[in-house]
Parts: structure tokens; C-alpha cells; sequence
């Protein structure tokens, strides 16, 4: 009985948000919606790389494979013709393609070696990015990549020049991803990417292969999180080798440290947390110049005060509601 | 403990006299600002989209700064005439920390919800994500960077720098004034902005009989330890240190590099933003003959009357005493200068709508630049006449001062020399149809 009303009350909440992320846009100004364009891609990135830290490893260089994706399905649009939403399938299809050759090096090593490795494997792919300006475009990077094609329904056409368009493409796409993650998660692979993290000595005395298994939730994580790098790519119509440094990694680690990694919702609470204080109400209070400093102070009382993340406080004021109910019931029944 | 307090120090007489002596304050201010509002009755909004925060930013900070001393002077006076009407300026400034998507979404914001009529922009890696949306919205916007514009960029414009082309001004004066320094090296980060300007450094090198011993450095943006590329550029022993265009954060440390190495020749650079921080980390003995192209505004040298800046000796004491003189930087004053030509523009136009203040803008040929009248240019180099080109100042440090040294035309350079540039502009492929 508990856990039907516990499903009840989970299908509730899923369809409120969903219902909320549908009529969003219309609720958000012009530019919130393009804020909300690009937190949905970052929602993507954020959660791939979760899945990459499910085995225990933490890597440097997956905003570099977002990179790859986006490299990627631009060249393929751009230089060979290759239409945009298959362009953005091969980006993706690239950098787990990529990720799968660098199993072989970085896999050879684990925790701050592996961090230090998969760093270093990232700048290797940043300078050649920069310096082979054919393809790459140099330091420049590639400018007008080709934008996802409109679709004329008859009764009206739908461009996705429009913020308000690629949300909803977006929607559907990261949602589609989110749902693919979730379940490998939750599937035995994922329950193996667990035991590897804990007790990956024992997982091998079992006969788990730990680098297959390690090799596998790198290639995942990769292809989401190129696919979010084509989802960008073709939306903003240009990348270069700065949007994807270190700078950019150490964001997607604080949206996952202040979130949490924990549990599933954990990096996305952060992610979305981070982009509103950051990109809506510092702005709005016209806080534009002190931003890093607050986004820092942030990241700091997080750290002291929430080491869990923002994921921690659900259960903790459950637990305090829990705790106070009882002697509530026993005022009651004195 | 408080309330006693209050109810010990406010009295009913005091409150009433406070009470009216405020009433009355508000009441003759508000008096004014009708006035100043009769003045400038309307106003119009001024985007401003660059690096507020973050390693670039002392190319977009330092600006807004000027802009706001510029705007505040200008509606002081009544704001710009355009037509019958005198239209009061607003900044709306949006940080996009030098990152295309968020520029986009800048200029989404300045566009379609805060309806400014002119967007001012670094440019660089940030231009490609706001063309579209300019283009589509037949938006005017202006860029620091030259190398941004191609025949499509139509509603963009480079007016008051054309970046890096006047860096051949401080070479030329260099090779006249320092025969016997022959010997060169040069660095840079590798990026959209060191590249076009190593290229302009080699062709004026190159036009000046100058050698470059070594094949330029490019450096990565991310370095942090300067030590190493020192002492690579010093290894061949040159009698030039070109720093290019190289950003605050690391012409620094260069500098201080460069000190502890015992370099003894001359440097040369694009900027020396904040300079006075250099030769503390230095010494005034070491930064003396340092060359670059940007001086301060207290320069007697700017009364010229060929310069059309307005007032610029009074422009830096205004900055100076508001942000302090060592926070004075390249950009100070450009966006300031921009808006000169645009208040110019729309007063002909009659009008501040995008179109018209940009075919007022191009009609006669001739624009009011900061360091005097210049003309419409580019067409060989980036496919299209958006950028304004004139004279360009010299600067050098002496006694731990920025001083003009004299100003030199870039045309004039051009006309001899464009062969050159255009060679090694193919060469690291800036060359507009070179650009991916």
C-alpha cells in the first residue's frame, strides 16, 4: 500500500515537471529562453558525466569529448554536406568512437592518475583543434555551422533559429538521453559501474572485467555528452577551442560537487541551481562585474555546509518533518 | 537597547525640521531632474556586450567605465540631437565573458527586450554567436576587431580601431629610431586575436629590414608559467621583444620574465594596459623605451587639433579619479570614441534606427575619428570598407610614462607596404576567405 502511494505521488511529480518544462518558454522572457537553451545542453553534459563517475573515475577532459561532438557533427554538416540531424548522430557516434581508443591509455591508470591522464588527453585534442586550422579552423575555430533545418508542417513552419523551437527539440532530445541514462543506471550494468567503484578487486575476483566495464561507461558518458556538443554546436553556429578549456570543466565539476553525485537528479539539481543564480538573479540584480566572486563563495558554503550537495537536503528535511511527527502525534494523544 | 537609542536621539522638532529640509531637498531635486529631463526628453539605449568578467575583461570593463563618464558628460549637456528631439543615452552593458553562446544571449536581451539601437562588442570569438540574430534583426554593431568583418557582415563596423593593422606605426617608429635594432623575436597566445596580429608584426618587421630570429611563439591561452617562453624567446638573443597582442594577464608576466632574464633591448607591444603595475613588478629603468600604440588621455600631445576627442585631458582625470589612473587601459577610452561617431551619425541621420545611422554613417566617406579624420577601408583584407582608417598614435614609456611620440598615418603604410601584409596575412591564414 505504501509503495503504490509512493508510485502515485513519483508519476505525479514526473508529470507536473514535465508539464512545467513544456509550458516554460512561454512563461520566460527572449533571452531567459536562450538561457534555457543552453541549461537544457548543459543538463545533458552534467549528466553524462555523472554516468562517467558511476565507475569511480573522475576525468578532466569530458567537456574536450563535448568538444569532439560538436567538432565533429559541424564538420560533417559543413564540409561534406552531411544533413543536421544525422551530422549530430555521427558527432556523438565520434566522440564515443574516440573515447573508445582512449580507454586503452587511460584505463591503464585510476583515480588522480586517470584525473590526470584524461587532462592531459583533452589538451592533446584541444591543440589539435588549434593547430590544424584545416579542418579545425585554428584557434578561430568554425563559424557558421549549419543550423538545424526548419520543418514546414503545411499550417505553419517551424524555425529553429527560434530559442523558444530548439528548446523543444532540445527538450525531446535531452529527455530522450535522460531517460537511456536513468535506465542503464539502473540496469545491471549500472549496478556494475557501482560495484566497481566500491570494490573493484572484489568485482574482479567475481569476473567482472573492471576495464570493460570501465571502457563501456566512458564510451556512454562520451556519446551523451557529444551529443549535447552537437545540440550546441548547431544552435550558437560556432565553436572553438577555448569554449571547450579547463575553465569549462571546472563548471561542469561544481554543478556535479554542489549537486551531488549520489543519486541520478543530484549533478541536474546543481546544474540548474547554479545557471539560475548565476545567469537570471545575479544578473538581474545587476551583479554582473561580482558574479565569479559570488559563484565562488557559493561553491565554498556548499562545500561547508551542504558536503552531500543540494541532493542532501531533500532526505535531511524529510528526516527532520519525521523526527517532529511523532511528537506531534504525542501531543495529540496526551 | 536600539529603539531607546532612537527614542532618545529624535526629537518632535528635530523630526519635523529633518522631515522638511528632506521635503524640501527632493522637492528642488526633482525640480532638476524635470528640467534635465525637459532637456533630453528621450532616450535611447546603448548595448554594451563584452568581457566584464574573466581573463579578457580588462578589454571590456575598463570601457563601460569610459562609456558611463561619456554618456553622463553628454546628458549633462543635454544629449544628442537627432532631429527636433535630444535623446539622452542609456548603457545597457551585458557580460558575456568572451563565450560566443552567451554573447548570443546578450544580444538577444539588448535586442528584443531592452530595444537598444547600437550594440558595441569586443568582437573575436564572440561575434560569430551574435551574427545571425544582428543579421536577421538588421542590428548596427561595432567591434574592437577588424579581422571579424567578411563581405556578409554588413551591420558590422570596426570604427575606431583596426586592430592589429595599426601596430605597423610602432614598428616603422622604431626602425627609424633604433637603426641598429635588427634582431627579433615575438610571442603570442594562440588565438583569434595573436594570430592576425603576428602577421601584421612580421609584414612591418619585414618592411623595416628587420629580422626575426626565431619563428614566432605561440603560447596557449591556459599558461599560467611564463618563465619557459622567456627564456625560449631570449635563447637567440634578440634586440627586440615583440609581445604582440598579448592580454593584460600575460604582457605581466612577460614583463617580469623578461626583468628577471636581464633582457637589456627594446619591447614592443600592442598594449601595455595598466602599466604602472608593470613597473612596479619591474623597474622604471627596465620599462623605459617600452613601445606600444595606446596612450593616456592626460597626453598634452591629444590637443592636437587633428584629434577629435572631445576633451580628453579632462576624460582621463574624470576616470582617473573615479577608477584610479593605473586602472586606465587600452579600451578606456574606444567604446567612448565609437560613440562620438554614432551620435555624429545619427545627429545627420536624423534618426538613431540601425539602417540609417549606418548609411549616415558611410555617406560622406569621411568619419570623425578619435586621432582625426579617417576613411572607410578593408576591402583587400577582410573583403569589405567597415573599418575606419587614419592616423595612429606611438607610444613609449619614458620617466614611467606613457607619452605619443608621434602619430603616423596607416594608409600611408598601407599604400607601400600591403604586398607585404597581405603575404603573411595568407600565410596564418587571416585572410577573410581564409576563415573557416
Amino acid at each position: 500500500m505504501p509503495n503504490r502511494k509512493t508510485n502515485l505521488s513519483s508519476w505525479a511529480l514526473g508529470t507536473a515537471l514535465v508539464a512545467g518544462l513544456i509550458v516554460l518558454p512561454h512563461l520566460l522572457s527572449f533571452s531567459q529562453r536562450e538561457i534555457a537553451v543552453l541549461l537544457i545542453i548543459n543538463v545533458l553534459l552534467v549528466a553524462s558525466y555523472r554516468l562517467m563517475t558511476l565507475t569511480g573515475e573522475w576525468s578532466l577532459g569530458h567537456v574536450v569529448i563535448m568538444g569532439v561532438g560538436a567538432y565533429a557533427s559541424a564538420l560533417f554538416s559543413k564540409s561534406l554536406g552531411v544533413p543536421v540531424p544525422l551530422s549530430m548522430l555521427l558527432g556523438a557516434g565520434t566522440a564515443a568512437g574516440l573515447a573508445a581508443i582512449l580507454s586503452f591509455p587511460l584505463f591503464r591508470m585510476k583515480g588522480f592518475y586517470f584525473l590526470i591522464g584524461s587532462f592531459a588527453a583533452g589538451e592533446v585534442i584541444r591543440l589539435i583543434w588549434k593547430y590544424f586550422t584545416n579542418p579545425f579552423g585554428g584557434a578561430k575555430g568554425l563559424k557558421l555551422i549549419p543550423s538545424f533545418p526548419d520543418i514546414n508542417l503545411g499550417f505553419a513552419d517551424i524555425s529553429f533559429f527560434e530559442p523558444e523551437n530548439y528548446y523543444y527539440l532540445c527538450l525531446v532530445v535531452v529527455g530522450l538521453s535522460l531517460f537511456i541514462l536513468y535506465r542503464i543506471e539502473a540496469s545491471r550494468i549500472g549496478l556494475t559501474f557501482h560495484a566497481i567503484h566500491w570494490q573493484d578487486k572484489l568485482a574482479e575476483a567475481v569476473s567482472v572485467d573492471t576495464f570493460r566495464y570501465r571502457t563501456l561507461a566512458f564510451v556512454l558518458a562520451s556519446f551523451f555528452a557529444g551529443l549535447s556538443g552537437t545540440l550546441y554546436a548547431h544552435y550558437i553556429g560556432t565553436v572553438n577551442p577555448t569554449r571547450f578549456d579547463v575553465e569549462e570543466m571546472v563548471y561542469v565539476l561544481i554543478w556535479a560537487i554542489v549537486g551531488g553525485t549520489a543519486t541520478f537528479c543530484g549533478p541536474i539539481l546543481g546544474v540548474v541551481v547554479l545557471t539560475i543564480i548565476n545567469e537570471i538573479i545575479l544578473r538581474a540584480l545587476g551583479l554582473d562585474t561580482v558574479r565569479p566572486m559570488i559563484y565562488g563563495g557559493i561553491l565554498i558554503a556548499s562545500v561547508l555546509f551542504l558536503p552531500d550537495g543540494l541532493e542532501s537536503l531533500g532526505p535531511k528535511l524529510k528526516r527532520l518533518f519525521a523526527g517532529k511527527r511523532p511528537s506531534g502525534q504525542l501531543e495529540e494523544t496526551t | 537597547m536600539y529603539r531607546k537609542k532612537l527614542d532618545h536621539k529624535i526629537s518632535r522638532r528635530k523630526f519635523l525640521a529633518t522631515t522638511t529640509t528632506t521635503g524640501a531637498v527632493l522637492a528642488v531635486g526633482a525640480s532638476g531632474f524635470s528640467n534635465i529631463t525637459h532637456a533630453a526628453d528621450k532616450t535611447v539605449k546603448i548595448g554594451f556586450l563584452a568581457p566584464l568578467t574573466g581573463p579578457v575583461s580588462a578589454w571590456g570593463k575598463p570601457g563601460l567605465d569610459g562609456c558611463q563618464i561619456w554618456a553622463e558628460h553628454v546628458n549633462a549637456a543635454g544629449g544628442v540631437k537627432v532631429g527636433d528631439d535630444n535623446y539622452k543615452i542609456e548603457f545597457v552593458a551585458y557580460d558575456n565573458e568572451y563565450d560566443p553562446g552567451k554573447a548570443r544571449t546578450g544580444a538577444a536581451k539588448l535586442i528584443k527586450e531592452d530595444d537598444v539601437k547600437f550594440i558595441m562588442m569586443l568582437g573575436g570569438d564572440t561575434w560569430p554567436g551574435v551574427q545571425p540574430l544582428a543579421e536577421k534583426e538588421g542590428m548596427l554593431v561595432s567591434t574592437l576587431l577588424p579581422s571579424d568583418l567578411t563581405p556578409d557582415t554588413k551591420t558590422l563596423i570596426a570604427p575606431c580601431e583596426v586592430h592589429p593593422i595599426y601596430n605597423v606605426t610602432g614598428v616603422e617608429w622604431l626602425a627609424e629610431n633604433q637603426p641598429d635594432a635588427k634582431r627579433v623575436v615575438i610571442c603570442a597566445q594562440d588565438d583569434a586575436l595573436g594570430t592576425p596580429s603576428v602577421a601584421t608584426y612580421l609584414a612591418a618587421f619585414e618592411a623595416a629590414g628587420m629580422e626575426l630570429v626565431e619563428e614566432p611563439l605561440f603560447f596557449d591561452p591556459a599558461t599560467t608559467d611564463f618563465a619557459p617562453v622567456m627564456t625560449k624567446l631570449l635563447a637567440s638573443k634578440p634586440d627586440v621583444l615583440c609581445l604582440d597582442t598579448c592580454y593584460a594577464d600575460y604582457v605581466h608576466p612577460l614583463c617580469e620574465q623578461a626583468f628577471q632574464q636581464d633582457f637589456k633591448g627594446t619591447i614592443i607591444s600592442c598594449t601595455a594596459d595598466f602599466y604602472p603595475k608593470i613597473i612596479d613588478k619591474t623597474s622604471k629603468e627596465f620599462m623605459e623605451g617600452f613601445i606600444f600604440q595606446f596612450p593616456d588621455f592626460d597626453d598634452p600631445a591629444l590637443n592636437d587639433e587633428r584629434v577629435n576627442f572631445a576633451n580628453p585631458n579632462e576624460f582621463y582625470a574624470e576616470y582617473a579619479q573615479r577608477y584610479g589612473a593605473a586602472e586606465w587601459s587600452a579600451v578606456s577610452w574606444e567604446y567612448a570614441s565609437i560613440m562620438d561617431i554614432w551620435s555624429d551619425a545619427a545627429a545627420a541621420a536624423g534618426s538613431v534606427e540601425p539602417a540609417d545611422v549606418l548609411k549616415a554613417m558611410k555617406a560622406s566617406g569621411l568619419v570623425k575619428h578619435a586621432f582625426g579624420d579617417a576613411g572607410w577601408w578593408g576591402e583587400e583584407l577582410f573583403g569589405i570598407d567597415n573599418a575606419v582608417v587614419g592616423n595612429w598614435p606611438v607610444v613609449v614609456i619614458e620617466d614611467g610614462k606613457a607619452v605619443i611620440k608621434e602619430y603616423r598615418s596607416i594608409p600611408d603604410w598601407w599604400a607601400k607596404h600591403k604586398d607585404l601584409m597581405i603575404k603573411h596575412f595568407t600565410a596564418l591564414g587571416q585572410m577573410w576567405n581564409q576563415r573557416a
